[in-house]
């Protein structure tokens, strides 16, 4: 890697081992002034822009003679290209400027990188390896809004009306989903490995497929990876085995993608696996795949007990936590209730058992499939519904690979400061800020595009790599996700309402989004690119719209930001959220949420805060099926807070100050801040407001008298 | 006083196991348990609001088929004469009901079972059953004769019930809570609540540790075999 040290051009000493930037510096044993050549200025602006040669010529001289006036004494790469900008605006050359720009992180805020963690992304832990993902990050980043988007998409995500998430992942796609069985037909063969496994004899070894398989996805995609039917693609493995061994097995897949935090920058695998209590009607007749690749002869619909035995397991895994009952961050466990889920024998002791971990840990969504859709959840958030297309491919399930290239939220709040109460103005607005997502979308689509044409000699390698007669990522199947935050500050900025005060409000609210929805519709159809909404999980975004509205739209922004303003504490309410705070009861969250999420196709959820309270798993249950029966609601999870003390290495319920047990201040909160669960102290300042205000339905006389104390941001 | 509802929880997953309920907080107790943590309602009911009938019938409505039934919980509910009254009015709406009480009141309760107005009963048991530890644990003098008659009655009923008691471990210890499980032998369910030291009525309490998770399921195992193996000896001998 470049530093950024440069050569020492009046004493000639304490030169040794600096690398320069090789555009115009040549290093030698003797670097001094006789080292210096002009002659590299004027190639590097030949080279990098369109200027002509006399011009730069020209600006070589003047450079070289505004070194030398100065008396610099240590003269950096960075230092000279920055002077040749200077002279490239003198003469209006801002095209040319822009190209020889140089991306780099100043010294200041390096060092304060390498010392401090990183708090964008609650799921990075502070390390060297957390440090090079910032910084590989931050130069993407940059080189994204420069290179990859025009400039009025690069300045609508500076300026907030937009925002492109994973900008510093510009050259991935956005998150995947497939199935095991991919991996279990074709073993290991991934492009540049250095070794190559044929499909796996053991279930041992499939696990260990999937781990390495996933880790390599991670590397080529920023968000997250799902797997599809976890428990009944491993079923053919288990035949025979003892109940010791499956629960062995299970207890290894958890804690495998658990720890995974020594991959990618440090960062735990954000991984989904998807769960069935019952054999998906659209695997029943496939053929199953088991030890070695081959075919067992059997359907899928053969192995019910098998698939059973294996989920309930990783169940009795999630109970109990890792070595110190701590709730698992990763692998999150998606389990489909569908309607054949309410007719497979033993569906009420399962729903009971994941309900109780549902209670106890957090861990389990419920994603309801209702009817005769089928659906994946590929990513953190996105499941869809399978298409006569994708059932096709249902029957070679490895062929069952999807995408969404890249994620996109617009700031409603904005749309509506602009709009100021006309509605026609605001619907005009959704129209622009969705046209500019759309814009976004086509600009690094046609980028992914330019890596993926370098087939196995670029770097997308692994998603070109082909095996079954298309590349792995199949790019004809992406989505395009169009998210949105702070739907209730923006119907409250327009009628003056929150979502919560009034059906008037709800219904306007649903009245917008109907809207997007149909945007989204007419823009797949003139692009013949699948657009979808989204209910982004906006970790950060929710935090960076509140500020910015802050600076360019006080003083009304001030009354409508949520959090504590004093503190910088902000936020706006997610997606379609009605308010955290909000005193309304589960039951009623569940059905005013659920109303919109038959408009958002990519993973809408109901959070249910739980706090300190341990319901009963029967009486969660109870919730779980009348969700499905009477309800659109797409998904629910149950979140709990917990305290963990460093000291006696106990953990307890709620979000304490000191140890429930030993009194020790030497405590670290966790609970989930947007689509999983992480420590409290890592959260940005946004979540850290949002979650002073989270109503938890703790009981009647506990409200507003809690001990959540323990959340404030620690301090560095 | 009569009827008095102070507090409206819309719905509780925690007062009733497998069922969604709503619970209703009445004034007053005849207690004073050093650990209670809804000593407000006790000491100055006054404090609160005292919140309609009507609302609380329109919000149910709003959630009819997904309510299960009301909780019914205090203080003490059967200090209050009209309770059946309001039990009515509920089950009126075709809704099931559960009553928390301390069993103090073994007429009213009695009442209540002979015209199946309730369907689960959920009584606390403070401590063994004697006059000195009970009352120490209530924090008032026990007439622990009225108590045994309401074990008695749960016990020989049909109804499902539960005995719940929370330990503190400064007033019960193991050999307490043991004891206490074999006095009430036959009985079908007795569940360990754990206390919760951040604002408990005694000031002194505050803070105080709990006993620890594992204990707490240490010692709920060890009950319910208690339980479990005096009713397999009852059974053995009606053999």
């Amino acid at each position: 890697m470049n530093t950024l040290r440069g050569i020492d051009v009046h004493n000639k000493a304490r030169m040794d081992e600096e690398t320069t930037d090789m555009a115009l510096f040549v290093r030698t044993s003797k670097e001094d002034l006789l080292d210096w050549k002009r002659q590299r200025i004027v190639d590097a602006l030949v080279k990098e822009t369109l200027i002509d040669i006399d011009t730069a010529e020209e600006i070589s001289k003047e450079v070289e003679i505004q070194i030398i006036d100065y008396q610099i004494k240590v003269v950096t790469a960075p230092l000279i290209r920055e002077l040749v900008d200077a002279k490239l605006i003198e003469r209006g050359l801002e095209q040319a400027r822009k190209m020889h720009t140089r991306l780099g992180v100043p010294l200041y805020d390096v060092d304060q990188l390498i010392l401090n963690p990183n708090k964008e992304n609650a799921n990075v832990p502070h390390g060297p390896e957390a440090t090079n993902l910032t910084l590989a990050e931050m130069i993407k980043k940059e080189y994204a809004l420069l290179n990859v988007f025009s400039q009025e998409i690069g300045d609508a995500h500076m300026h907030g009306d937009i925002h492109i998430h994973d900008l510093g992942f510009i050259d991935r796609p956005y998150c995947s989903g497939q199935s095991l069985e991919y991996i279990k037909r074709f073993g290991l063969n991934l492009p540049n490995s250095l070794s190559i496994a044929k499909p796996a004899k053991h279930p041992e070894v499939l696990l260990a497929h999937m781990v390495k398989f996933a880790a390599a996805l991670q590397s080529n995609f920023a968000g997250a990876i799902g797997w599809d039917a976890v428990n009944l693609f491993f079923a053919p493995y288990l035949v025979g085995l003892r109940d010791e061994e499956v629960r062995q097995l299970a207890q290894m897949l958890v804690f495998e993608f658990s720890q995974q935090a020594v991959a990618r920058g440090g960062q735990a695998i954000f991984t989904d696996i998807n769960l069935y209590w019952e054999i998906p009607k659209h695997f029943e007749d496939v053929p199953a795949i088991g030890p070695g690749g081959t075919y067992t002869g059997k359907p899928y619909g053969y192995y019910l007990e098998e698939a059973q035995r294996f989920v309930w397991f990783l169940f009795d895994v999630f109970k109990e936590g890792d070595g110190v009952g701590r709730p698992f961050f990763f692998p999150k466990p998606l389990v489909h209730i569908t309607e054949k889920f309410f007719q497979t024998e033993g569906h009420e002791a399962f729903l009971n058992h994941i309900c109780d971990i549902a209670s106890e840990k957090g861990n389990t969504y419920f994603v309801f499939d209702r009817g005769d859709t089928a659906k994946i959840s590929e990513c953190c958030r996105l499941s869809f519904k399978l298409e006569d297309s994708d059932l096709e491919d249902a029957k070679e399930p490895w062929k069952m690979r999807y995408t969404a290239l890249q994620n996109i939220t617009l700031n409603l709040p904005r749309m509506g400061y602009l709009a100021k109460g006309d509605d026609t103005k605001l619907y005009s607005n959704i129209s622009d800020f969705m046209e500019m997502a759309v814009q976004a979308h086509l600009q690094k689509k046609a980028f992914i595009e330019k890596l993926l044409s370098l087939k196995e000699k670029g770097p997308l390698a692994l998603l070109t790599m082909d095996k079954d007669g298309s590349p792995y990522l199949r790019m004809h199947r992406a989505t395009y996700l169009i998210g949105m935050l702070g739907l209730n500050e923006l119907v409250k900025i327009h009628t003056g309402e929150e979502l919560d005060h009034s059906e008037t409000a709800l219904k306007f609210g649903l009245k917008i989004i109907a809207h997007m929805k149909l945007l989204v519709d007419k823009f797949t159809k003139k692009h013949g690119m699948r657009f979808v909404l989204e209910q982004t999980p906006a970790e950060s975004t929710a935090y960076r719209f509140a500020k910015l509205d802050l600076r360019y739209h006080s003083p009304e922004s001030g009354h409508i930001v949520k959090g504590d303003i004093s503190k910088v504490e902000v936020y706006y309410t997610n997606s379609t959220y009605l308010p955290v705070s909000s005193r309304m009861n589960p039951i009623e969250r569940v059905r005013k949420e659920g109303l919109f999420h038959p408009l958002i196709e990519a993973g809408a959820l109901t959070h249910i805060w739980l706090g300190e309270a341990r319901p009963s798993k029967e009486s969660l249950a109870n919730l779980v099926t009348k969700t499905f029966k009477r309800t659109l609601n797409d998904q629910i999870a149950f979140s709990p807070e917990f305290t963990t003390c460093s000291s006696c290495g106990k953990t307890a319920r709620g979000l304490m100050e000191k140890c429930r047990y030993c009194g020790s201040g030497e405590v670290e909160g966790i609970t989930r801040i947007t689509g999983y669960f992480t420590k409290t102290s890592s959260w940005n300042k946004g979540k850290i407001g949002e979650l002073h205000e989270r109503f938890r339905n703790q009981g009647f006389f506990k409200d507003g008298e809690s001990d959540i104390i323990n959340i404030r941001q620690k301090s560095h | 006083m009569l009827n008095e509802i102070k507090g409206f929880w819309e719905t509780s997953f925690v007062d009733w196991p497998g069922k969604i309920a709503s619970v209703i907080f009445l004034p007053l107790c005849n207690f004073r348990c050093p650990y209670c943590h809804n000593y407000g309602l006790v000491l100055n009911p006054e404090k609160y609001e005292t919140i309609s009938m009507d609302h609380i019938l329109n919000r149910l409505d709003e959630f009819r088929g997904w309510i299960d039934g009301i909780c019914i919980t205090g203080g003490e509910p059967t200090l209050h004469p009209s309770l059946p009254e309001l039990v009515c009015t509920f089950k009126a709406k075709g809704l099931l009901i559960k009553l928390d009480t301390n069993g103090t009141n073994p007429g009213i309760m009695k009442k209540l079972l002979r015209n199946r107005l309730i369907d689960y009963v959920s009584m606390d048991v403070k401590g063994p059953l004697d006059k000195t530890r009970y009352s120490r644990c209530a924090g008032v003098p026990v007439n622990l004769e009225s108590i045994k008659e309401s074990i008695l009655l749960l016990k020989g009923g049909t109804l499902p019930y539960e005995f719940r008691t929370t330990i503190v471990p400064s007033l019960l210890n193991e050999v307490d809570i043991m004891e206490l499980a074999r006095q009430l032998a036959g009985a079908k369910k007795l569940t360990l609540q754990n206390f919760n030291p951040s604002d408990p009525l005694d000031a002194r309490l505050k803070g105080v540790a709990p006993y620890n998770d594992e204990d707490l399921k240490r010692l709920q195992d060890k009950v319910s075999e208690i339980l479990q193996d005096a009713s397999e000896e009852v059974n053995e001998e009606g053999v």
